[in-house]
């Protein structure tokens, strides 16, 4: 009952962020247009517009902050996997726990200060510094939805981890995942 | 006794860059070492767009921040520094800010994001350089020109095209032709982004005669301060203020001649039309810029009862 | 703490949390908020979004996504291979005649962009996978594509050369230009390098006639190998000319190159639109995990700045008492060991102008002294534990590629560097000739 809980839990983060990092990825041939318009509009059309520069860059956070949990789950951030790859898996497990803690407690404190930063935004409806000036409350919005995602993937792979050290069978099945490099 | 972090935007080992160190050093002297001032600059831990945030959070104790970089999050600082057209009297921006009122309001609109606003400085003017001799305000048409926030306003009612750039990609782009002008924050900025080796022509009149910049204080770390110290950080204020005011009128004419040396020309001396219509391109921008807050319109009001 | 024992305590905690395998971005911010809170308090973590806007709102970082997009799209319409299929129907004979096409074009790419994340990323999207089709060695391939990637910074435009230039009031053609010979030497080095090893290790490069196997490409292949080859070759060239002439910034020239892959593949009938997708899904990945390592480095940095490594390093370039000579190898070893903490824009902006002052007082030239500078980030971004090229490469290469075979792969081509390195600075000539010529 407990375990099938816990598949279930693991497999619906999965599917929030899976959905959410390919999303997130739909926006760059966006990303590539805008900028390659505005090429367009300043070279042919001899008027640069005001709203591409902050448009791309905000396109820019976006993609690349919200792919941040979607990356973890196809496990392709970087690490130096020098002595991981050598050691047992259940000393992976705690390579992982360990590891996996201090990014959890690095993500959290991200989200309270953009939490923080966001109060601030809508307060003083802070925007970019540019002519266009478009608001900025969005963007750390956006960034307490990437950190918490993330924090929900690393928490589902930690849980996965202590499993594997609890009861020692995975309780996944081996293809989705549970360490760096397999 | 007090540990301060100062942030500047100017690189380590520059001339303008020692006058902040200068403004660190006298703290320290008039607190008789009490404050200690540890002078952060360009890039060192934080960026120049965040450096106003920085300050208002505490991880700086004092800034000098540019304030065209915090347009979106204190609009009244980009009519503060000066907008296009206004005066380029000392005396008079001496008195705008010390007997008109533009200090209490400032004081206020910086005081409402938790900051406190200590003496301005003064700058010198803004220069736009470009690829092309400009021998009439009407050769600014269609001209790409890099050129933030109010300054891009007024050069779009010149009929240029204003450019959002990085500064790294400026050199660059003029180099190649991407944009054909770039302001400079002034002419030592000018000087150190080389820009003049792939840009010749200075327009002889500045889009802004001189600019006003604040030091602003975390809240929380003056309200430690005893009223003693909270003297002798003002004073090394107003002493920056001066050198500041001295000294950079110096380095302009320095930093003009060696970019002479390296082949830079005025574009020729602008008609009384030209002037005309320069002047006629800056007057809108104070209606719109009076709309952007209540600190900006109460500005503004002084401003333009006083005439400046 | 002081700032020396601090500086041991984060390199230590990077040293044990690097060998723990974790994920390296969020390590490191990770690391520099808990010690940041033990010395600093909760204060710190106020650095972190001036750091978040300084990296998500970078213009300059922008070229990255732009770059990579281009050379998956081209890969995935198979325009890519076609150009070294068409290159080695041209140099098959030579043995390793792959990797120097694959220097060539690396050569082109990093005179399009002017950061190192840009040069290796859209390098190896491009010509990783045709090496490695072609069974060359992958320890070769890689340090290919690390080696020719790295030419981002060393061939104009180059942003981290703008930035010394201003930071210590030098021209900056005068820079692009001293660095001009060096890249050629490196480039110059890179293919003879790959030539000899090659030669010594047949293995290591297989030529395709090697294969008896498949039959001889009928001309009419021929032609539409070379056809497609030389079409994507042209690609490069009109992002390049989109440069040169002034039509696009180095960044907006990647958009540029974008809508020219999809042009290209429409006409050449290989466009499915399904291909914008899985390009742009292969792109977001890749630059998330490289955006979220840029971050969480500068939040290191930028902590360890706040806290006064650069006043570390000043005492220590003043306290030198040395021979002047001495004094710039001297230099050259800071910047190096720096490189295993620091990434390479915040080594230009603190040693610039804390260094060049002293050797230029020493009687040296400044540019001359900005090229050793270039070239000596260009290894310290190389070497391990903590090298953004390192973690740049690990992002591109094939998923069973540990960091040690990473490690292994970039040694002899860091060795090429470091000669480059040696040989500019007991030659200045090889820097300051063509300035000196085109500029005196
Ligand atoms: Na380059
Ligand atoms: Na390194």
């Amino acid at each position: 009952m407990f375990h099938t809980f816990l598949r279930g839990l693991c497999h619906s983060i999965d599917f929030i962020v899976m959905l959410t990092g390919k999303a997130a990825s739909y926006l760059m041939p966006l990303l590539a247009g805008i900028v390659a318009f505005e090429v367009f509009a300043r070279y042919v059309l001899g008027s640069p517009t005001i709203w591409a520069y902050d448009t791309s860059l905000f396109l820019f956070g976006y993609i690349t902050a919200l792919g941040g949990a979607y990356a973890q789950q196809k496990r392709a951030h970087i690490n130096v996997d020098i002595l991981y790859l050598k050691v047992s898996p259940k000393a992976k497990s705690v390579f992982n726990i360990i590891g996996f803690a201090l990014g959890i407690f690095f993500l959290i404190i991200i989200v309270k200060v953009s939490t923080g930063k966001l109060f601030e935004a809508l307060e003083y409806d802070y925007r970019r510094e540019s002519e266009w000036a478009p608001p900025m409350y969005h963007f750390w919005i956006m960034m307490i939805i990437a950190c918490g995602l993330f924090i929900a993937q690393l928490a589902r792979d930690t849980l996965n981890d202590v499993y594997y050290l609890a009861t020692g069978t995975p309780l996944l099945k081996q293809k989705e995942g549970t360490h760096h490099g397999d | 006794e007090y540990n301060w972090r100062f942030s500047n935007l100017y690189s380590r080992g520059t001339a303008f860059g020692e006058l902040y160190e200068n403004l660190g050093e006298n703290i320290e002297e008039l607190s008789d070492g009490r404050i200690n001032v540890q002078v952060l600059y360009s890039g060192e831990g934080v960026g120049t767009t965040g450096l106003l945030g920085a300050v208002k959070s505490g991880l700086i104790t004092m800034g000098a921040p540019f304030q065209s970089m915090h347009a979106g999050e204190l609009p009244a600082g980009v009519v503060e520094i000066g907008l296009p057209g206004g005066t380029a009297d000392t005396d008079e921006l001496y008195s705008l800010f010390h007997e008109k009122g533009w200090g209490d309001v400032l004081e206020e609109a910086y005081g409402s994001q938790g900051l406190v606003w200590l003496e301005p400085y003064i700058q010198p003017p803004v220069y736009i350089l470009t690829k092309e001799p400009i021998e009439s305000v009407e050769d600014f048409e269609g001209l790409k020109i890099r050129a933030p926030g109010a300054y891009g306003k007024f050069l779009r009612n010149l009929g240029a095209s204003p450019v959002s750039m990085a500064w790294s990609e400026i050199y660059t782009s003029l180099a190649t032709g991407v944009i054909d002008g770039s302001i400079g924050s002034n002419m030592i900025d000018h000087r150190d982004g080389n820009h003049v080796e792939v840009a010749k022509y200075m327009y002889p009149l500045p889009l802004a005669g001189a600019q006003v910049l604040p030091i602003v204080v975390n809240r929380s770390a003056w309200n430690k301060l005893p009223d003693e110290l909270k003297e002798a950080v003002r004073e090394a204020t107003e002493i920056h203020a001066e050198q500041q005011l001295t000294k950079s009128q110096e380095w302009e004419s320095e930093a003009i001649e060696e970019m002479k040396a390296n082949g830079m020309q005025w574009s020729p001396e602008p008609s009384e039309a030209d002037k005309e219509a320069w002047a006629e391109a800056g007057a809108t921008l104070r209606e719109e810029y009076a709309e952007q807050g209540k600190y900006s319109k109460q500005l503004i009001e002084i401003l333009n009862e006083t005439g400046y | 703490m002081g700032i020396e024992l601090l500086t041991g305590v984060l390199l230590l905690c990077i040293l044990i949390f690097f060998a723990l395998g974790a994920p390296v971005g969020l390590a490191l911010g990770g690391i520099a908020m808990a010690i940041g809170y033990t010395t600093w308090g909760e204060g710190i973590f106020n650095v972190i979004p001036t750091t978040l806007e300084s990296t998500f709102f970078s213009f300059i970082l922008l070229a990255i996504p732009l770059y990579i997009y281009m050379g998956q799209l081209l890969t995935k319409s198979g325009i890519g291979d076609a150009m070294f299929n068409a290159s080695q129907l041209l140099l098959g004979r030579v043995r390793g005649s792959l990797a120097i096409s694959v220097i060539g074009v690396c050569s082109m790419i990093g005179a399009m962009v002017g950061i190192i994340g840009a040069g290796i990323m859209t390098s190896g999207s491009i010509a990783l996978r045709p090496m490695l089709n072609r069974g060359y060695n992958r320890r070769l391939a890689l340090g290919v594509i690390m080696a020719g990637g790295g030419l981002g910074i060393l061939i104009p435009p180059s942003i981290p050369m703008i930035m010394f230039a201003a930071a210590t009031q030098n021209s900056v053609g005068r820079m692009f230009l001293g660095a001009m010979m060096p890249a050629l030497l490196t480039i110059v080095l890179l293919i003879t390098y790959v030539v000899v090893s090659c030669w010594l290790n047949p293995s290591r490069a297989p030529r395709d006639t090697d294969n008896n196997d498949e039959p001889a490409p009928t001309p009419k292949q021929k032609f539409l190998i070379l056809r497609d080859g030389l079409s994507a070759l042209l690609l490069i060239f009109v992002v390049l000319g989109s440069i040169i002439t002034g039509i696009a910034t180095p960044t907006e020239s990647g958009a540029i190159g974008v809508v020219g892959a999809i042009l290209l593949a429409i006409l050449f009938k290989r466009f499915r639109p399904a291909m914008l997708q899985s390009a742009g899904f292969q792109t977001a990945t890749l630059v998330s995990v490289a955006m979220w390592i840029i971050f969480g480095a500068s939040v290191f940095s930028n902590f360890h700045l706040l806290m006064g490594v650069q006043s570390m390093v000043a005492d220590l370039a003043a306290s030198l008492d040395l021979p002047p000579i001495m004094i710039i190898i001297m230099f050259q070893l800071i910047m190096l060991l720096l490189g295993f903490i620091i990434d390479e824009f915040i080594i230009v902006l603190m040693c610039a102008p804390l260094f060049t002052p002293i050797a230029v007082s020493l009687g040296y030239d400044p540019i001359w002294f900005g090229v050793l500078m270039i070239l000596n980030i260009l290894i310290a971004v190389q070497t391990p534990p903590y090298g953004f090229a390192l973690f740049y490469l690990k992002g591109i290469a094939p998923s069973d590629v540990g960091m040690g075979e990473i490690y292994r792969s970039v040694t002899p081509f860091i060795a090429v560097n470091l000669v480059v390195l040696i040989l500019c600075m007991i030659f200045p000539e090889i820097v300051l000739w063509l300035p000196n010529k085109v500029m005196s």
